[in-house]
């Protein structure tokens, strides 16, 4: 799905658990996420932890979304 | 480590009025095993059916296989650290009713448990078909969350198999083989000449009832560690998983790992087989890395040339393969890894999620997305009403005739990635 719509001329951000598999598949701008049960938040944190860490991810993500790549990159912190 | 495997041979199983083996046959007082299993005040009710091959049965929904065995000799008891005490096993004498397995059998996750037919061409998928099988349908008490239920059927399919296994015990057998694997250094100087081995055994371990059990401990919680073969054979590993059933292992798998038999049959003819190192698939890629990091580590360290792989599972676990099989490459050390497909219902499609040219020597246990048609079947052990989202299985699968229209996935072991089945692939 990733690639067909950057096929389109829409820039895609693939946030997933397992980094590799993204790799694999050819993914360009990767967000690593949080486990693969629960990739965009964390049961084991409070609610308002777990509020601050999803808005952190977004953001990474909105971030990625307007950073030119030159090929496959994944944003770490 | 050394240990003789007592085959004692099972050719019927039937109920009598004590539990005991007589000329190859199983008896089971029916009563005494819903004793032990309602023994559980989180199971309501327990059924207990025989179903033997050939038997126009189908049983399903399968949660878990179990072969039943007993120490003889040697220090501890099978299943340590669950059935008995922690100590260390794979030493002695065990005695093995070859030809018999008890089935546990209950609606836990509902769509991830498999299938069993005793005849018709299903039977053919799946090797628990030849079994004399004592069938323990289960149903919890009303309110008890899945993971509680499946805690339940779990223990009590062991403690059924351990009660069965001791009635071996002063049984002559009709076979023994011996397995022996020495401390490394000995093994080393033994065969000098011979390329070390080693085993990598990956345990499904993603957590939300896909987990399996070493010596009690819930695997997902372990590093990579170092196991003789024989402690496998008496039940220092045992399966807690409902997932898709054509690739799991069951315990009857874990306790017949063909790898380990296939590994000890060449062990100093042309290979020296050095151990086993088990390893998880967890859900965090930082546990991922950290997991196929220290296998590659620990078969550096064995000294290993070779490694066999072994997964468990499919999806995600692709990945774990992958980061074993390209991190062991990278110490310089072979590979083979032994997997499953799921390349559509045509073969067509790319079989697993992840892939490295150094994944170059792959045994495949078949394509689980075949669909294959089960006739109707005389006798239903366990219940048919999750048949349609079985997975593997689709809407309209449970045909008004009875009869199944699903994909091989929906069958105990067909695919199995310890090469536990007679489906394969070779390349030309």
């Amino acid at each position: 799905m990733v690639k067909e719509i950057e096929r389109t001329g829409i820039p895609v951000v693939h946030m997933c658990t397992v980094v590799p598999i993204s790799l694999t598949v050819g993914a360009n701008r990767i967000v690593p996420t949080i486990a693969i049960p629960h990739p965009l938040g964390n049961p084991a944190l409070e609610k308002e932890d777990e509020k601050k860490l999803r808005r952190k991810l977004v953001e990474k993500a909105l971030k990625a979304l307007q950073t030119e790549v030159d090929g496959q990159r994944v944003f770490e912190d | 480590m050394r240990l003789e495997l007592g085959k004692i041979n099972i050719v019927d199983v039937q109920f009598g009025d004590t539990t005991k083996i007589e000329s190859g046959t199983l008896y089971v007082n029916k009563q005494k095993i819903i004793d032990i299993v309602m023994e559980d005040e989180h199971i309501k009710s327990v059924e207990v059916e025989l179903a033997k091959p050939g038997e126009e049965t189908r049983i399903t929904p399968v949660k878990d296989v179990i072969e039943p065995r007993v120490k003889v000799e040697g220090q501890g008891e099978i299943f340590p650290g669950v059935m008995s005490k922690v100590t260390t096993v794979g030493t002695g004498r065990t005695h093995v009713l070859k030809g018999a397995a008890v089935i546990t059998c209950g609606k836990i996750v509902g769509f991830q448990e498999g299938i069993i037919d005793m005849s018709g061409p299903g039977s053919e998928f799946t090797p628990f078909s030849k079994l004399n099988n004592v069938c323990l349908v289960i149903k919890p008490v009303d309110g008890l969350k899945q993971h509680e239920y499946e805690a339940a059927v779990r223990m009590a399919g062991l403690k059924v198999a351990t009660f069965i296994g001791k009635v071996g015990k002063d049984v002559q057998p009709d076979e023994v083989e011996v397995y022996e694997t020495k401390p490394l250094l000995e093994s080393i100087n033994e065969y000098p000449n011979l390329p070390k081995v080693g085993y990598v055994y990956m345990l499904q371990t993603q957590g939300l009832l896909h987990d399996t059990y070493v010596y009690g401990v819930d695997s997902k919680k372990i590093v990579p560690t170092i196991l003789y073969p024989t402690e496998v054979m008496d039940g220092a590993i045992l399966s807690g998983n409902c997932v898709s059933a054509c690739d799991k292992n069951t315990t009857y798998h874990h306790q017949n790992n063909p790898i380990i038999h296939d590994l000890y049959e060449r062990h100093g003819k042309d290979i020296n087989f050095v151990g086993i190192i088990i390893t998880n698939e967890n859900v965090y890629l930082a546990d991922k890395e950290r997991s196929s990091n220290w296998t590659a580590k620990l078969c550096k360290y064995l000294g290993l040339d070779g490694a066999i792989v072994s997964q468990e599972g499919f999806g995600n676990p692709d990945t774990d393969l992958i980061m074993n099989c390209k991190k062991i490459e990278n110490e310089g050390i072979k590979t083979v890894i032994v997997t499953d497909e799921y390349a559509g219902r045509d073969g067509a499609s790319q079989s697993l999620a992840d892939a490295d040219a150094k994944a170059d020597a792959v045994v495949t246990g078949g394509n689980a997305n075949e669909v294959i048609i089960l006739p109707p079947m005389k006798k239903i052990i366990g219940m048919l009403d999750y048949t349609d989202k079985i997975a593997g299985g689709f809407d309209g699968s449970l045909r008004a005739d009875g009869s199944i229209e699903a994909e091989i996935q929906v069958i105990t072991g067909a695919t199995n990635e310890l090469g536990f089945n007679k489906l394969s692939t070779i390349g030309f």
